[in-house]
């Protein structure tokens, strides 16, 4: 079991250069990391599921994997239109 | 170690590889367009590793089809958004988002080669 808890933190290192591209560059290069850090965490959410044994965490990760994909519409079509 | 361990660690270490290949990719390129190329491995390759992951160490369960159902969502959704991410960018840029007017070639003119 431990090796899915070693496979989760090292996965959430991942998130480090994301927030670090979020941080810096122009609108749309920033909204570029913050698709990738929806990747990376729902796929910490699906091995964090997998460490708890419960079948139903995993639907954390499903609703987080739709919204983060509603989230990054919405904020690129903000970006295209009106911003 | 049993045969199955063996197979959930590769398949781990394969996802999480990726994964991490691919963010530090995202922070190391330097312009957008390129930056959006990083998003496409870390949505199939290693996406799909980690719900192999979980295939391999749960079967077809509960756990097992709902990771395939997180590996499909993000196989069709990532292309849409990198798309809508790029568009934005070049509407950003450009003011429109098609193609640039191409340039017309001058004609060669059809008369003095003879007609037929």
């Amino acid at each position: 079991m431990s090796q899915w808890v070693v496979a989760s933190v090292a996965l959430l290192a991942g998130l480090l250069p994301c927030a670090v591209v979020c941080l810096r560059g122009d609108a749309c290069s920033r909204l570029v990391g913050l698709e990738m850090a929806g990747t990376v965490d729902t796929l910490v959410l699906v091995l964090l599921a997998e460490v708890y044994q419960r079948a139903i965490y995993f639907d954390l990760a499903v609703a987080l994997a739709l919204l983060s994909f509603a989230g990054g519409m919405v904020f690129a079509r903000f970006l295209e239109r009106f911003l | 170690m049993t045969p199955r361990g063996v197979a959930v660690a590769i398949l781990l270490a394969v996802g999480v590889g990726v994964e991490l290949f691919c963010c530090v990719g995202v922070l190391v390129m330097r312009d957008l367009y390129d930056k959006l190329h990083y998003t496409a491995p870390a949505t199939t390759i290693g996406s799909l590793a980690i719900a192999a992951a979980v295939v391999v160490q749960e079967s077809f369960s509960q756990a097992g089809i709902k990771a395939i159902l997180v590996f499909l969502i993000l196989l069709v959704t990532n292309p849409v958004l990198s798309h809508a991410t790029a568009r934005a960018a070049r509407v950003r840029e450009l003011g429109h988002w098609e193609p640039r007017p191409r340039r017309r070639r001058p004609r060669r003119d059809r008369g003095q080669e003879g007609v037929p």
